[in-house]
């Protein structure tokens, strides 16, 4: 109590501050001409009472100082006029100030977007009870629908539950579909049908990862029990957000997808964002309603229909390597009873070889992860290297600062400047700059990972982030440069204020402690030239490989042309004639639009998942198991959509229909592997099993084209006609001339004046869906470009200021030898060779770093090698001009020197 | 003049065993008083008698006011507080302890 009204009173003071020091200088005016008076009183004469009087009181000035000492506030006022000194000192010398400024800005906020992204792909634990306790059957990078055998990767509904059933390992099992079902739908109430994310899990998902309703109840596996029996939906908290308004009435609400009807029981918690990084669905329906979601599939009691990613809590106590032990046994047990799988000797004797990796899923699994952690990794040593200059930059810049300032601090310490009074000044302005720095840190860290996890996503809107600025980081690299910033802010403030003070003053520009601050700073631009070596060597590289995919041969024509995404199996359609029919009717309105060339319908163009398979091919005996097939459902206008080039044969034309004889198109590849012998038109093979080896025969060969990614081997593929395969084709592609936006809105029109239902989503050129596949390599080569061109900025700074330094420390010297009859050139040739010098130490340490640093980039490299001397050259001779010019500035003004002025200068 | 040191860590104890017999002082009334009372042996520092006063203020010993003296001037008046009593106290006893001990000191030949 008495210790807090103590404290009060004090602050009391602290705000009274200008009224408490008159009230006390009066109090003691008071006392002084009381004195005064008892000694006149005495007798004293009047002038010798004033002097004893004044003599008895002391230092007025030091007395008061006592006085408001005694409440402890004393520090604050020093602050404060250190603060103000520290401002006017930075504005005085803007420039470096900003630099410094923008340094630490740059340093700062690049790691922590970097690694609050890292985090976010990579690092983060799923929001659910005990992550640590949950694992994953296989990698969780596949997706899709499996019919080969055995699949340690993709799942059975059967299968999963034989595993859940007989395991010893895990308390529970659950699974989740492979692939988010991108559906459209329609809210009650509402009339437009509605994009939604849409992901199947068993019962169990929920209860297993212990995720509990924010509203309603999760699903349970009461909702799993019976195919097609209970269509309840789980809605995503944001969804419910962004889709309902976060309206109350939620759990009374009816989605109709589809032609069923479905009840949302329940909100999601608004952390939960689903079991796979990237990826968020806005609803979760049980698989056993997957027959009922678009586009049908009916896998539920099919143990060939391998389409499920398969995950368990461990028991308490069971380790990772006891459950494998486990699990692996019991995959072949389950693989051996279960009906419906053919256990033919070949694969039985696969099922033999085949075993499951579990796997930890505590930070969820991802294919994002897959793809960018690499590129990641690189940035963030990249950007480390950036903090790395940085830090050296505002070394550089304190240590002038303070040298400059040694005759300042010696007249300060002569008129009685306490030294632990100016280090602590030296100490504010040196925090100031860190802490102001880092302000600026954190702003552009917060704006810089939105933007990159913006640039990772690439408009893929299926795909979400959780990015948050990392808290750690921020305050590690945050610390890393108030270190920095105190330390050689400080070390000058020690040296500076132990000089012998005449020696100082004497000498005026401080050439005491010059030598020493000289190596110094030295060092730490040889060091900075060679960071920025290696960064320019990166980024030159990762250019390369970015300018060397863009010029790849896709084997289509990407220019010219319009993707649109359609949803039939949305709209009501089933995979029948119906189907068949509204794909050729829309193809031949859109033909018929002014400036459309062609059009045609597919399962897919490029970069967006494959059907692929093994095939067998006539008159082999073993069939090509080894072989992966990618195929493609078309339509007859395909290729000249495509401009992919036909090579021999012909093309699907309308003699193609549903009964006609069943034909295909091949690439050249599968020409060449599988039908070696002769001419491969008129040669026969077919899918799933030998006994189809001559169901469709080959009439044309067309070019290779690359199916996932620009940096793929070529692939074995080949084209069926879409009327002699009845399936959904979701993607539409028509080559046009003329305005892009234009275009794309009267093919929309046309596409629903055939039918107003249809939903038309994902809409693009190929231009750009070709550009997104390469979205790392171009984050990589943007990313480590800017970075590399900061570090020359930054190290092109330190020259200058290096430079600029031993200018005016050698301004004598270079007015003796100009007086001597040394010509201006000569000057500028001694401080640029100055200059020099140390570029060609930071390059000789550079060289080998930055070759090193290739080695390890390797991966990300794509057709040139990580030694590319035309790389490391361009680097090296951009490092070597930029440095030239910053140290021609200096040498310019020292070149301009007047000898007479120079000499007289102390 | 004869002119005594005073023994460390005093002043406070006659500062408030002063204003302990008075109502309420000014500065230099308290010096005065103290000077009179030891009959001029013990003197108070000004540059001693004002930082005591505001760390008394800190406190809590102490409250002031500003008032009038007998020429009408203005000046800040001390008076003890309940606190400053208790303080008193602690400080009395603690100084009789070193008191006696140093006699004893003194006194054991």
């Amino acid at each position: 109590m008495s210790k807090l009204s103590e404290i009060w009173r004090r602050v009391g003071m602290l705000v009274r501050g200008e009224v408490f020091a008159r009230e006390l200088e009066e109090e003691m005016r008071l006392h002084k001409d009381l004195k005064e008076q008892e000694l006149v009183a005495d007798g004293v004469d009047a002038r010798e009472a004033r002097y004893a009087a004044n003599r008895q009181f002391g230092n007025a000035m030091n007395l008061r100082e006592r006085g408001s000492q005694a409440w402890g506030w004393e520090w604050i006022e020093h602050f404060m006029q250190d603060v103000n000194y520290g401002v006017r000192g930075m504005l005085r010398s803007p420039g470096t100030t900003l630099v410094a400024l923008l340094s630490l800005a740059l340093g700062i906020g690049a790691n922590t977007a970097i690694f609050s992204l890292t985090d976010a792909v990579m690092l983060k634990s799923l929001p659910v009870k005990d992550p640590a306790g949950l694992i994953l059957f296989g990698s969780g990078l596949d997706q899709g629908i499996s019919d080969g055998f055995p699949n340690p990767e993709l799942y059975s509904y059967p299968f999963y539950r034989e595993m859940q059933k007989r395991n010893q390992v895990f308390s529970d099992v659950a699974a989740s579909f492979s692939m988010i079902d991108h559906v459209h739908g329609f809210i009650e109430g509402q009339s437009e049908a509605e994009a939604m994310n849409i992901q199947l899990v068993s019962g169990t998902y929920f209860p297993m990862l212990g995720v509990h309703a924010a509203a309603g109840r999760m699903l349970s596996e009461e909702d799993d029990r019976k195919k097609g029996e209970r269509p309840v939906a789980v809605v995503s908290y944001a969804w419910w957000t962004h889709s309902l308004a976060r309206d109350a009435s939620v759990l009374n609400k009816k989605l109709t997808i589809g032609p069923t009807v479905f009840s949302i029981v329940g909100v999601a918690p608004p952390e939960f964002f689903g079991t796979k990084v990237g990826e968020t669905p806005d609803i979760w329906i049980p698989l056993a309603m997957q027959k009922e979601i678009p586009p049908g599939w009916d896998g539920y009691q099919d143990s060939m229909f391998e389409s499920l990613h398969l995950m368990a809590r461990l028991k308490p106590g069971v380790t990772i390597t006891e459950a494998s032990a486990d699990s692996n046994l019991l995959f072949q047990q389950i693989l051996h009873g279960l009906s419906g799988v053919p256990l033919n000797p070949e694969n039985l004797q696969q099922l033999d070889k085949t075993r499951v990796e579990l796997n930890s899923m505590a930070t969820g699994f991802s294919r994002l992860r897959y793809e960018f952690s690499e590129p990641l990794k690189i940035l963030m040593s990249v950007v480390g290297l950036v903090l790395l200059i940085a830090c050296a930059n505002i070394a550089n810049l304190l240590l002038a600062r303070s040298t400059a300032r040694a005759r300042e601090l010696a007249v300060r310490q002569a008129l009685g400047a306490g030294r632990s009074r100016l280090i602590r000044q030296l100490l504010t302005e040196s925090l100031m700059l860190a802490l102001a720095g880092g302000a600026l840190g954190v702003a552009f860290a917060a704006w810089a990972s939105h933007l990159l996890s913006r640039m990772v996503l690439d408009g893929r809107d299926a795909l979400q982030l959780n990015v948050g600025v990392d808290m750690r980081l921020l305050l590690f690299t945050l610390g890393v440069s108030l270190a920095t910033a105190l330390l050689f802010g400080t070390i000058p403030a020690f040296r500076a204020t132990r000089l012998t003070l005449a020696d100082s003053l004497k000498e005026g520009r401080g050439q005491s402690n010059a030598p020493a601050k000289g190596r110094l700073a030295t060092a730490l631009v040889v060091s900075q030239v060679a960071l920025s070596l290696v960064l320019l060597v990166t980024a030159g590289l990762f250019v390369r490989s970015l300018v060397n995919l863009t010029n790849v041969d896709t084997g289509f024509n990407p220019g010219n042309v319009i993707r649109l995404g359609i949803d039939a199996s949305s709209a009501g359609y089933k995979e029948d004639t119906r189907l068949v029919d509204l794909y050729r009717r829309i193809e031949e309105r859109v033909n018929a639009l002014p400036g459309v060339r062609a059009s045609s319908f597919s399962i897919f163009v490029f970069n967006e998942g494959t059907w692929n398979n093994s095939i067998w091919v006539q008159g082999y005996l073993s069939g090509h198991r080894d072989v992966t097939v990618f195929h493609n459902a078309v339509g007859s206008d395909y290729f000249a959509t495509m401009g992919i080039p036909l090579l021999a044969g012909r093309t699907f034309g309308p003699q193609d229909t549903a009964t006609s004889p069943k034909v295909g198109v091949i690439g050249e590849t599968m020409a060449r592997t599988l039908f070696p012998s002769g001419s491969p038109i008129g040669q026969r093979y077919g899918h799933g099993g030998p006994e189809h080896s001559s169901d469709i025969e080959v009439i044309g060969v067309v070019k290779d084209v690359k199916y996932w990614s620009l940096d793929e081997n070529p692939k074995a593929g080949d084209y069926l006609p879409y009327t002699q395969n009845m399936r959904y084709l979701k993607d539409f592609e028509v080559r046009y001339l003329g305005d892009t936006a234009a275009m794309t809105s009267a093919i929309q029109q046309t596409i629903h004046e055939v039918d107003r239902t249809l939903p038309i989503s994902d809409v693009m050129t190929l231009d750009e869906q070709v550009a997104r596949s390469v979205t790392n390599q171009r984050l990589l080569a943007q990313l480590s470009t800017f970075f590399g061109l900061l570090a020359i900025f930054l190290s092109c700074v330190g020259i200058y200021g290096l430079m600029s330094f031993v200018v005016t420390r050698r301004t004598n010297e270079i007015g003796i030898h100009m007086a001597l009859g040394a010509d201006r050139g000569k000057v500028v040739r001694m401080v640029v060779s100055g200059a020099m010098l140390q570029i060609g130490v930071g390059l000789l340490i550079g060289i080998p770093v930055a070759l090193a640093g290739g080695r390890a980039l390797a991966h990300q490299l794509f057709g040139v090698k990580s030694y590319d001397p035309a790389v490391l050259s361009a680097a090296a001779g951009l490092l070597v001009i930029s440095a030239l010019v910053a140290g021609l500035v200096p040498a310019m003004r020292a070149a301009s020197i007047d000898p007479m002025n120079a000499l007289r200068i102390e | 003049m004869n002119r005594e040191e005073l023994l460390p860590g005093t002043l406070h104890l006659l500062i408030l065993k002063t204003l302990a017999r008075n109502q309420q002082m000014h500065g230099y009334e308290i010096a005065r008083s103290i000077q009179q009372i030891s009959q001029d042996v013990l003197q108070v520092e000004e540059g001693s008698l004002y930082p005591a006063l505001q760390r008394m203020l800190i406190k809590g010993w102490v409250k002031a006011e500003w008032g009038a003296t007998a020429e009408n001037r203005r000046a800040r008046y001390y008076r003890l507080t309940a606190a400053g009593r208790k303080q008193l106290e602690v400080e009395k006893a603690q100084f009789d302890r070193v008191i006696q001990a140093i006699a004893r000191v003194i006194q054991t030949a």
